[in-house]
């Protein structure tokens, strides 16, 4: 199982807090390596996220969810 | 023109994304297709209609222009008449005022003072539309403003599907086009969200036929004809409303020159009910246009009076509450088409 975190988007505080803003895919979907797989935002920046490996994803958060930079927001298995 | 159309895929795309893809496989495709305008490079578009094409094709074909649009779209004109395909993005539509010389008077009229000998094959994308207080100077539509000079195309996409084909279309064509993107269907983070802004485009290229509008939802009872935005309205509209034994039938014109007239037609001949939705001002423009386009044609197809849902006639307000005041609502188009049902 390989996890995608919310990216280090912000360098000055580890605790920072965005959203993520789209998930492109569905949960459960499956997913190539590379795949555009959502966009995050963070103090009205974004950032797309895309998949590090093939295969089935687990979303771990819903859209407009806030989270902390470096939690897991889904997982490919 | 042939339009391929592919199956679409599950992969998604915002309809920005989508614009952009369109874009980059256009100018990997065709080394005379380049990108200009204002903030359209690093900044990758202030409503990310060039997103990461600078990275990928250099400044030599992404280029950030100054504040001075006669200049940057004279420029663009003159590339297409030698033979270039510009993409120009003047970033709100709003601005025209500074620049429509060179549109209205040289990109669109060249073709026709030379006879017919010298093409302009641009296209002249511009964000418009309003719902998110930015004022009457950042707000509004005014494709009918484009749509009453003759010369140039003129379209409107509501989905990411439609981003794409009609953008490959755009530049492939041989004249202008002016390719209009509301904010509110790029599926932006940072503005109020749409689902429908976000949906399955096929990776390889494919155009859509300019001047071809889209029935979106059949319906029995009532044709609400519609572009852009508002299409969304206009869908979740119907939606509710066949929960109460109202069948609409939503058409997304996609493009306003040329206007699918005998979509329009054609569906009103179905329906015998016609509301016209439009985001543009009401007085002297499309919502007046499509209505025309119904009884000139044939005076008794309309059992009941068409009616417009369209921005009265003052500048759009910056106070949230009267900006929504006049924008065509979800309320608003229930309202209208209540009254089609039972005048």
């Amino acid at each position: 199982m390989t996890d995608i975190v919310f990216p280090a988007m912000s360098k000055d505080n580890a605790e920072a807090e965005g959203v993520v803003a789209t998930w492109f895919v569905a949960d459960g979907e499956t997913v190539a390596a590379g795949q555009l797989v959502a966009e995050v935002a963070m103090d009205k920046v974004d950032m797309e996220v895309t998949a590090p490996v093939a295969g089935v994803i687990a979303l771990a958060s819903a859209e407009g969810d806030a989270v902390r930079q470096g939690e897991v927001i889904a997982s490919i298995t | 023109m042939t339009a391929t159309m592919p199956q679409t895929g599950s992969r998604r795309l915002s309809t920005a994304k989508a614009m952009v893809e369109a874009i980059g496989q256009e100018m990997e495709r065709d080394e005379s297709v380049f990108v200009l305008g204002e903030d359209v490079g690093a900044y990758g578009g202030i409503f990310s209609s060039t997103t990461g094409l600078l990275d990928r094709f250099g400044p030599t074909r992404v280029l950030d222009t100054p504040i001075s649009e006669t200049a940057f779209i004279g420029l663009a004109i003159g590339a297409a008449v030698e033979g270039m395909r510009p993409v120009v993005e003047l970033m709100f539509v709003d601005f025209m005022g500074v620049c429509l010389d060179q549109i209205y008077n040289h990109m669109a009229k060249i073709h026709y003072e030379s006879g017919g000998n010298v093409s302009v094959p641009l296209v002249l994308t511009t964000a418009v539309g309003g719902g998110y207080s930015d004022g009457a100077q950042h707000s509004q539509c005014l494709w009918g403003t484009f749509a009453h000079l003759p010369g140039m195309k003129v379209v409107a996409p509501s989905t990411p599907y439609d981003a794409k084909g009609l953008m490959t279309a755009a530049i492939r064509d041989p004249g202008p086009v002016i390719y209009m993107f509301h904010k509110g269907v790029m599926g932006l983070a940072w503005m109020a969200k749409n689902q429908r802004s976000i949906g399955a485009v096929p990776e390889e290229p494919y155009e859509i036929e300019i001047g071809r509008a889209n029935v979106v939802r059949e319906g029995t009872d009532v044709s609400v004809v519609t572009v852009s935005l508002s299409v969304h309205h206009a869908l979740d509209v119907a939606e509710q409303l066949a929960g109460e034994g109202i069948s609409c039938e939503v058409v997304d014109l996609r493009s306003i020159v040329p206007l699918d007239r005998a979509a329009i037609r054609a569906s009103v001949a179905k329906t015998g009910r016609l509301v016209v939705v439009d985001e543009d001002y009401a007085s002297f423009g499309l919502s007046g246009e499509v209505i025309a386009s119904v009884v000139e044609h044939d005076p008794a197809a309309l059992k009941a009076a068409p009616v417009r849902v369209a921005v009265p006639d003052v500048p759009i307000p910056y106070a949230r509450e009267l900006e929504y005041a006049v924008l065509p609502t979800p309320a608003r188009i229930t309202e209208a088409i209540r009254e089609v049902m039972h005048p």
